[in-house]
């Protein structure tokens, strides 16, 4: 018997809303559609109506996990339009919120995948190590959510060396509690069950729909913006892409627990390396100068781009951004086909999606 | 540090170029679209290469053909994306279906409001209103150019303030 299964826009398996339609043969789906767009604010209108400042405050809200990427590549478009040299610290400051963002958004999906997966008792766990990461970006930013640490030509907060001894230590003890994540996620067998051979995405397909970031490198694609086109001060750390290539689940959540290694290690190397210095440029509001410039951050997610077109005036004349999710939201019809209507949750869940962002 | 190139093209030389690059494995970042301030619409093939996103723009035209051949998703999505938020038209693109908008929408099913008006259209539809006001045209010119300077003014006070 075939059946069409709705799935959403609001279903208590998805985090926001989405509309998937699911073609099935009894249990196997055939097919699959993805529809977006419930959550579309016109955010990229509002910033052609409002300064420098203003946008960045407006960029923040496009996404509650990976607000700090949005702020971060919107300043850094402007200032490569109006040619600002941002201060080391400064970038410093940058790089630092933007690794303790991707180690909680990392954690926050893990703990989400493993309570699709119904493995509760570890999803605690994950979420523990997020809280101890929430509250070292709240005692550097001042916010759990909009962490508003970025401003045209630097960072807005500082960071005491008190502060900094106290994160480098919280950082060294959070390496063992990985240690122990990671071996649980490789070996436990529920886990291995529910995600090993779910959900495949080939190399070939992931290159073809222009996946991005944890999702495409789960599937074997060597993609990462931090490697491929360094930008801030990203070039001055050691640290690893991982990339695991057989493309299904179990894949994703592989990238992901090694992807807060890294992040670790790059946190551990800026606490260490801090250069002396102003973090900001001064408060002036800049007129944003004639011209345009893309620019990619690798945010949790994926690649984040924004376009700046600027025509010397306070405002913006266009802002457009676009996410990863847009690119990967696209594989899931794929990713779909084939597999049984039980792990539907778990594979629209896997590529992490943000329908916040991706509507904007 | 991130690099940004900007070329002109023309819209035959669309299609020849994203073949090259998908062979050469580029990746395409993103179709963007807007209108310059003069009124001209600006439609922009990203492209990355190493470090360098090269920027090959189309200025004035609505109507381009599709690269979603080509590129699969990765161009079908902004390119539907812009016809329903921009109006620009992709020819041979499915557009049986609707990205952002509702799907009561489609224009394919005959029912429902159609809310996307191309540009063409309203581009047509402006020259038709000041062609019939041609005798007041005088005066209906004269008012942008007072507004300018009040603008101009506004924007000094705005900086002044800061």
């Amino acid at each position: 018997m075939s059946y069409i299964i709705p799935i959403g826009p609001y279903h208590p398996a998805l985090e926001e809303p989405v509309h998937t339609r699911l073609y099935t043969d009894g249990e196997i789906i055939r097919d699959a559609d993805v529809f977006v767009g419930y959550n579309h604010r016109g955010i990229e209108k509002l910033a052609t109506e409002r300064n420098a400042i203003q946008t960045l405050v407006l960029v923040e809200r496009v996404c509650g996990i990976c607000s700090h990427s949005h702020a971060f590549t919107y300043a850094m478009a402007v200032e490569a339009i109006n040619k600002i040299e941002v201060p080391r610290r400064g970038q410093y400051l940058r790089v630092i919120t933007a690794e303790l963002e991707r180690l909680h958004s990392h954690t926050l999906w893990l703990g989400i995948a493993l309570h699709l997966i119904g493995h509760d008792s570890m999803f605690m766990r994950v979420w523990d190590v997020r809280e101890t990461i929430m509250d070292m970006l709240e005692t550097l930013t001042g916010n759990r959510v909009n962490y508003a640490m970025v401003t045209i030509g630097g960072a807005r907060r500082d960071i005491s060396d008190e502060l900094r001894h106290d994160f480098t230590e919280k950082l060294k003890t959070l390496v063992p509690v990985l240690d122990r994540l990671k071996e649980i996620a490789l070996t436990d067998k529920t886990i291995a069950l529910r995600t090993k051979g779910i959900g495949i995405l080939t190399t070939e397909d992931a290159i073809r729909m222009g996946a991005v970031g944890p999702h495409a490198r789960a599937s074997g694609v060597h993609v990462d913006v931090r490697k491929d086109a360094p930008y801030s001060c990203y070039d001055e750390f050691d640290f690893d892409a991982p990339v695991v290539d057989s493309g299904d689940v179990f894949a994703r959540v592989v990238v992901r627990v090694l992807e807060c290694y890294e992040s670790a290690k790059i946190l551990l190397q800026a606490m260490e390396n801090l250069p002396e210095g102003p973090i900001h440029l001064g408060n002036k509001l800049p007129r944003i100068a004639a011209g345009e410039f893309v620019s990619r951050h690798e945010a949790p997610r994926g690649q984040v781009i924004h376009k700046v077109v600027g025509n010397n005036q306070l405002t913006n004349h266009r802002v457009s951004i676009h996410v990863p999710t847009f690119k990967n939201v696209a594989t899931i019809p794929t990713m779909l086909r084939g597999n049984s209507v039980a792990d539907a949750g778990l594979i629209i869940a896997s590529i992490d999606p943000c329908f916040s962002c991706l509507d904007r | 540090m991130q690099d940004y190139k900007m070329t002109q093209i023309t819209p035959d030389e669309i299609v020849p170029l994203a073949e090259r690059m998908r062979r050469d494995g580029r990746a395409l970042v993103m179709i963007h679209a807007f209108t310059e301030p003069d009124g001209t619409m600006h439609v922009s093939w990203d492209y990355a290469v190493g470090n360098c996103v090269e920027s090959y723009y189309v200025l004035g035209e609505t109507t381009l053909p599709t690269i979603s051949h080509i590129y699969d998703s990765a161009a079908e999505w902004p390119e539907l994306e812009l016809h329903e938020l921009l109006g620009l038209r992709f020819e041979g693109l499915d557009m049986s279906r609707r990205l952002f908008l509702p799907e009561e929408l489609l224009e394919t099913q005959g029912k429902g409001q159609i809310l996307v008006t191309p540009l063409s259209e309203l581009v047509e539809r402006r020259d038709a209103a000041a062609a019939a006001k041609a005798a007041p045209a005088e005066a209906a010119e004269a008012a942008p150019a007072e507004a300018a300077p009040a603008e101009a003014a506004a924007d000094e006070e705005k900086e002044a303030r800061t």
